[in-house]
């Protein structure tokens, strides 16, 4: 996965949210579990690069992210929880579109483009539907679109299923796990999810608290919250 | 919703976004520079039915439906711009000024119900392009120009959802009550916006 994060602290305002944070990641799938404000959305956020450390040393598929911020977003892509916050043209097929801009395509090369991600993702028939008319499943669906359609090496997922009722979760799950060439760091509170990764990370107090086998990991978070 | 693009074939549709900004801004300016007079007042409300009936929206009432929505979502600019110089101008300015603001609008969002955004942003990038040499983005500002845009239904729904979190409630209608948790969520949208923009590659 090529993720190596040494002695990493990031700090927003007065407080340090991550603090002495060491990982070398290299699994196709890492699941990063752990309580509410334990450092979790802020470890996703510091991977893809909207939030910057104030301490330690950080690199991501091999690049600096300080540094080479433009191509590391290149290869990456970011799926948040809320999916109405990531959706930015006005129709679905726009929207997909608009994710593939900077890469300044041919306007036949681009159609193509999207059409096929619109297929892969059960889209199609939508692709003219106000994208912010759309069911929470649906627009978590072209949210995961217009990040899969610019073939991200890395997939970054912050709770991308909290929203979701079963069959959606279920949907978008199937997706993020999906072997597309693409490497997924799964920020989750969906524990049967985070058993289906290579490997898990738990985070307590801004901190790793245990990083190895999920089944480990997961036993280990399990005696935490019966305490 | 204010605007948003309707599918269609008309003369409208199939003009490129550069041409077609340039001439609602012509039709536009024109209208906004008619005198204020009776006369003046039928030849917006004219200019205005006579570009719906011709856009070619597929409302099936030669674009009327339409024309009605737009007027009906911008009735407050209508009632507040009328009420106030009737007071202060008599009526002919105020019926003649207020059908020039009401047809410049309606011809503006013409532009937005006939051009996908992504072809506003691309022309807008193109028009802008001169810009560069006073070392400014013109990427930076059509997207700018085009978020805008796109982000008005969204602030329309946060109000709406912001109107039905007060009345679960039980609260009054209050501009206050209502202009703070407004203010809070639309921020809190901006910020959300600007991570998306990054996540996706926008520099």
């Amino acid at each position: 996965m090529s993720i190596r994060l040494s002695s990493v602290s990031v700090r927003l305002g007065d407080v340090d949210v991550l603090h002495d944070v060491s990982l070398d990641l290299d699994a196709r799938t890492v699941a990063v579990i752990g309580e509410n404000g334990s450092g979790k959305s802020t470890f996703a956020r510091l991977l893809g690069g909207l939030v910057a450390h104030s301490a330690g040393e950080l690199r991501i598929l091999g690049l600096n992210p300080a540094k080479q911020s433009a191509e590391l977003r290149r290869r990456i892509a970011l799926v948040f929880s809320n999916p109405d916050s990531q959706i930015v043209m006005p129709t679905v097929a726009e929207d997909v579109a608009f994710s593939l801009r900077a890469e300044r395509l041919r306007a036949d090369d681009l159609r193509e483009r999207v059409v096929v991600e619109l297929e892969r993702f059960g889209l199609t028939a939508l692709a003219e539907h106000a994208s912010h008319d759309l069911s929470g499943g649906q627009k978590q669906l072209l949210a995961l679109c217009g990040a899969f359609v610019r073939r991200p090496e890395l997939v970054i997922a912050d709770e991308p299923t909290a929203y979701l009722d079963a069959r959606n979760a279920r949907r978008v799950a199937g997706h993020l796990f999906e072997d597309a060439g693409h490497r997924l760091v799964l920020v989750t509170h969906d524990l049967e999810l985070a058993a289906r990764c290579d490997l898990a990370v738990l985070f307590a107090g801004g901190t790793v608290a245990a990083v190895g086998e999920p089944a480990a990991i997961l036993a280990e978070y399990e005696t935490i919250l019966k305490c | 919703m204010l605007t948003l693009y309707r599918p269609g074939d008309g003369l409208l549709h199939r003009m490129a976004a550069g041409p077609k900004t340039l001439l609602l801004l012509t039709v536009v300016l024109g209208v906004s520079l008619l005198p204020s007079t009776w006369w003046a007042a039928a030849v917006a409300g004219g200019v205005a039915i006579l570009a719906y009936a011709g856009a070619g929206l597929g409302d099936r009432m030669l674009g009327m439906r339409e024309l009605a929505k737009q007027l009906f979502s911008i009735r407050w600019i209508i009632v507040i711009t009328v009420a106030g110089q009737l007071i202060f101008l008599g009526p002919e300015p105020a019926v003649a000024n207020t059908a020039r603001v009401t047809a410049a609008i309606v011809l503006a969002a013409l532009l937005v119900l006939t051009t996908r955004v992504t072809a506003l942003l691309d022309a807008l990038e193109r028009g802008l392009s001169p810009l560069r040499h006073l070392r400014l983005d013109p990427q930076r500002m059509a997207l700018l120009l085009t978020v805008t845009l796109s982000t008005v239904p969204i602030l329309a729904r946060l109000a709406g959802e912001v109107r039905d979190a007060q009345r679960a409630r039980g609260g009054r209608a209050h501009l206050r009550l209502f202009a703070v948790p407004f203010l809070v969520v639309a921020l809190k949208h901006a910020d959300e916006l600007g991570d998306a923009l990054t996540a996706r590659g926008v520099r």
